[in-house]
């Protein structure tokens, strides 16, 4: 324990890495996280965590790892995603988040323009990747890699390194320097590079956002300790899923900081697939997700509840209808339960509810957020309505998530909250942009000078690039990305996402772009959600083979027409989509049309999709499409 | 920095969130099905006091035959292998314990060990043994030749305990069943505190609690899966390394093991042993309750004994609704003839449309609910 104490008055600066190690000391056999193995989840203890976290921080410097240095992580989310996150910062190496969906190129390109020196690759999938381009990365020294199938005796690269091997390096470093990590540790920095996000990118390549120790620690104050993103703040009864991929900055809000600073228990599912049923499973108290996801579960809902048998259904539709009514009015109190919509709850939850919630694993949730993309208020009222607390929430990698939030009993369907308090948030008056000034503030982008002197002012403002607008004086509501707005041939100005997302709303559409900037009116290209209108043509009859012949059935087309119609309702003439047609493929990330985090990359797919955007604008609007 | 590992612990509310094997594998996993399961035995316990011993003499065959259908269900539902001789395995268990608790002086083979823990555990054991004589035929043989082949046990013995008269008292005349004494208590004679119908029902009940967690228990070990295995394609067993002979063997032993004691308790209750009863309308009653219950499963064997059973009770009510079916057997249309003919419908009935049956219905019921507000 003596020990322990010594470092602990020689740390000055609190890292997440300090965070673990002092819940090790404290609650060595409380549960910190889960993971899934053989059926069984397999729990680890923060004692557990520590050593590993200390195993792998000894590697790093027996393999000269200095501070500064660049680590990336080419993994889906487990525990060694963790351990190499918390030995890097450990070490005061610059952890670097891959996704497990980049392809080749972008993996060269990541690792290369960061100069990583170890990359920590889960299987052989992600090794092939980085071994492709091998020659490109002169800095890159060693590759560790978690899943030995098809690697081990099969390639003979010098540079590879099992992971057992990699914590057995680790092992006899301790032997040799014990308490080398903790000295290095204890020389850590406020103004130290913890990490480098790379944003997704949908105009350029990916940037590589730096936070520093000070950013986290400031964001921890700000969105877990003072509740900004789970409000009553996260204790160490709360049960996360981790789902979403780790090298975002929100669910390593989530996954990471909140478990090191809150003691979150975190539970890794087993991919991204299986999420629903890991989430019935695990049944998280605070649950974030992207839009997609939501969307996503929404649909399954549907889905389901039209295949039941006609008894469930009849009743589920009438409480959901009651779900609905309980939705706006919760809508508008912000939240806040009325005697009525509380009576009107507790019959429905014996109903429908209470079952529901428990089938898509959002029983015990206590707080739910969407952010990381604009969402349709639809959804959340939905979730709103069946009784689970939903917030939008707003942040960026640059400002280290920390902008707005809806705080509870305060929510603004439509708006992503208010201003966090401390903070300093702005519009512009001029361009309307929404910009950031606190703590948070990122240090640039990584060997970017440009690209920071553009993202940040002078006075320390940093531009979002999204527009926004202020509801009632408090809340913020966005407009859209900045880049994104559309000017068509009449000058008008429109906001494509807002379009989007009430198409995207429909359980049927899965991408809606909207197009016509500079053009004489506005158009978009629709992509359907295979299962929803899969088991829509079944339930109907219309025989299809695939994904495309499916889009392109005339009963299909009429099915999406008849939504853009009454989405069309909603909106002024000038942003009235004229005609549409439909994306004959799934949108992916290794096709280059989405970005890592599933986001449209506009220019690519106007390019992609050229001739079916020109057919659009050939023929008078009216015409079928 | 080592710490003791904390044992894994279920986390409250998440049933379907397992830490460890051991909590997957647990019978009583969640808090309903404990309550239930409490207050199942409740409400059997009770029953002694609240019905006539009329109707305890029925419950109480129906737990003892519920023993050796669930003796049944390990060798043909668990283990696949498909046999017709039931009835001669229960025929050993009856005679060994009669023939150890009989009267040394009667008119029939007796020994004087009137206790109850002695006899059927030898009547278990005999039984046992029998099985494994039996057992290598499964080895070589499979269905349907099985099936025959044991339904030449039934024959064998029936016309042994037929001939055998020190033992079985010869045909039309019988001997006396076994007499159950625990704890210097004659069970089957009035006491101070409770009938012998009383302390009957409560005996049986016990040991059908005992011998039904320890069948689930086998179904869950690596005996079971191995089970399982050889019931799903005994060629793939073998191959992924279960001894085919040791598991067949370890099936018939402990389905006659059940059997046996089935056996001696059932005669104990009706106190009377007829040699010409042990014969393949016996075998075929048993595999009556493994198909209407449910093949594989513990909880079906007991619905199915106690359905078996207490249908003649339902059928014999019949004449006072319709007086056109007459309760004496020699009229044309009496209730034994509808007794038979039921049997043959339900059991056609159940292969029909519910394979599972009747835990299939209960598993249909309880998903209906499960699965709410979705089908599935």
């Amino acid at each position: 324990m003596s020990v322990a104490e010594a470092t602990d008055a020689r740390t000055r600066t609190t890292t997440i890495a300090t965070r673990i190690r002092d819940r090790a000391r404290d609650t060595p056999r409380t549960v910190a996280m889960r993971e899934k193995d053989f059926g069984i989840w397999q729990e680890v203890t923060w004692a557990d965590y520590w050593e590993q976290v200390t195993l792998v921080g000894h590697a790093l410097l027996a393999l000269g790892v200095e501070p500064g240095d660049r680590v990336a992580v080419h993994s889906e989310n487990r525990r060694e995603w963790l351990y190499s996150d918390l030995g890097a910062v450990a070490v005061r190496a610059v952890t670097v988040g891959l996704y497990p969906t980049n392809p080749a190129p972008e993996v060269a390109y990541l690792l290369s323009h960061s100069g990583s020196k170890i990359l920590i690759a889960e299987d052989q999938e992600q090794v092939d990747k980085a071994l492709d381009v091998l020659d490109q990365l002169p800095d890159l020294e060693r590759v560790v890699y978690l899943e030995p199938r098809g690697i081990r005796r099969r390639y003979d690269n010098p540079k590879l390194l099992y992971w057992q091997d990699f914590l057995a390096v680790g092992a006899a470093h301790r032997d040799e320097h014990p308490g080398a990590v903790d000295e290095r540790m204890s020389q850590a920095r406020p103004d130290d590079v913890m990490t480098l996000v790379y944003t997704s990118g949908t105009t350029g390549p990916p940037k590589g956002a730096m936070l520093s120790i000070a950013n986290v620690e400031f964001a921890i104050t700000k969105l877990v300790e003072a509740g900004g993103f789970t409000s009553p703040p996260p204790n160490d009864r709360d049960i996360l899923l981790s789902y979403l991929p780790l090298c975002h900055v929100a669910e390593r809000i989530f996954t990471t900081w909140f478990n090191a600073s809150a003691g979150v228990q975190v539970n890794f599912a087993e991919s991204i697939a299986t999420v629903q049923a890991d989430l019935r499973e695990i049944q998280p108290t605070i649950l974030f997700g992207v839009p997609r996801i939501w969307e996503k579960i929404l649909a399954g809902v549907n889905i389901k509840l039209a295949s039941a048998s006609p008894g469930k259904r009849l009743l589920s539709r009438f409480w959901l209808r009651v779900a609905d009514r309980i939705g706006d009015t919760l809508a508008g109190t912000g939240g806040n339960h009325t005697l009525k919509t509380r009576l009107w709850y507790a019959v429905g939850w014996l109903f429908l509810f209470r079952p529901l919630r428990d089938r898509i694993g959002m029983r015990k949730v206590r707080y739910a957020a969407s952010g990381a993309a604009p969402i349709a208020p639809d959804v959340l009222k939905f979730f709103m309505g069946v009784g689970v607390p939903m917030h939008e929430v707003y942040g960026m990698t640059e400002n280290s998530a920390i902008a707005t939030g809806n705080r509870p009993g305060r929510v603004k369907l439509g708006t992503v909250g208010e201003p966090h308090d401390g903070i300093e948030l702005r519009i512009d008056e001029q361009t309307g942009e929404i910009l950031t000034r606190h703590p948070g503030v990122f240090l640039g982008y990584w060997r970017n000078p440009e690209a920071t002197a553009r993202a940040v002012d002078a006075d320390g403002w940093l531009h979002t690039g999204d527009v926004g607008e202020w509801v009632d004086g408090t809340h913020v509501k966005i407009t859209d990305r900045m880049k994104d707005i559309i000017i068509t041939a009449g000058g008008k100005n429109v906001a494509p996402s807002e379009i989007e997302n009430a198409l995207k709303a429909s359980e049927f559409v899965k991408e809606a772009v909207v197009i016509g900037d500079r053009r004489p009116y506005l158009s978009a290209l629709i992509g359907i959600e295979l299962d929803t209108v899969g088991d829509w043509a079944q339930r109907r009859r219309i025989p299809y083979t695939t994904y495309r012949d499916l889009s392109e059935r005339p009963e299909v087309i009429e099915l999406v027409q008849g939504l853009v119609n009454r989405v069309n309702e909603r909106f002024a003439s000038a942003e009235q989509i004229k005609t549409f047609r439909m994306l004959p493929k799934e949108l992916d990330h290794e096709d280059g049309e989405l970005t890592a985090t599933q986001k449209v990359k506009r220019a690519a797919l106007s390019e992609r999709f050229a001739d079916l955007v020109e057919s659009m604008y050939r023929t008078p609007p009216g015409g079928r499409a | 920095m080592t710490v003791a590992r904390p044992r894994p612990r279920q986390l409250a509310g998440r049933p379907e969130l397992y830490t460890s094997y051991a909590q997957h594998l647990r019978l009583l996993n969640t808090t309903p099905k404990r309550r239930a399961v409490l207050a199942l035995a409740v409400v059997a316990f009770a029953l002694p006091f609240v019905y006539d011993d009329q109707t305890l003499r029925l419950l109480t065959l129906g737990f003892a035959a519920a023993i050796g259908a669930i003796g049944l269900n390990i060798v043909t539902g668990y283990a696949g292998q498909v046999t017709l001789g039931h009835a001669f395995f229960l025929a050993i268990g009856a005679y060994t314990a009669a023939a150890l608790s009989g009267d040394p002086d009667g008119r029939t083979i007796g020994f004087g060990v009137s206790n109850v823990a002695v006899w059927l555990l030898a009547a278990g054991l005999v039984a046992a043994f029998f099985g494994v004589l039996v057992a290598p035929l499964a080895t070589r043989l499979r269905g349907l030749y099985l099936a025959i082949v044991t339904l030449g046990l039934v024959f064998l013995g029936e016309h042994v305990f037929k001939e055998w008269e020190e033992l079985t008292g010869g045909p039309g005349v019988g001997r006396e069943g076994p007499v159950p004494v625990l704890f210097g208590n004659q069970l089957n004679a009035p006491g101070d505190m409770f009938t012998g119908e009383q302390k009957l029902y409560l005996l049986t009940l016990v040991l059908l609690v005992v011998f039904a967690v320890l069948a689930r228990n086998l179904a869950r070990s690596k005996v079971g899966r191995a089970f399982a295995a050889i019931r799903d394609r005994d060629v793939a067993a073998s191959v992924i390394g279960v001894s085919l002979t040791h598991y067949k063997v370890l099936a018939f032993a402990a389905s006659s093991f059940y059997a046996g004691c089935a056996g001696a308790m059932l005669y104990t209750i009706t106190g009377f042993i007829e040699p010409g009863s042990f014969n393949l309308l016996l075998s075929v009653q048993y595999i009556a309750m493994v198909l209407i219950g449910g093949v594989g499963t513990v909880s079906g064997s007991i619905m199915g004994a106690m359905f078996i059973t207490l249908l003649p009770r339902v059928t014999r009510e019949l004449p006072g609704f319709a007086p056109f079916v007459s309760s004496d057997a020699s009229a044309p249309l009496n209730v034994f003839q509808i007794e038979t003919v039921l049997y043959g419908l339900l059991i056609i009935g159940f292969l029909l449309f519910e394979p599972r049956g009747l835990y299939g219905v209960w598993i249909r019921l309880r998903n209906y609910w499960k699965s709410w507000p979705f089908s599935y």
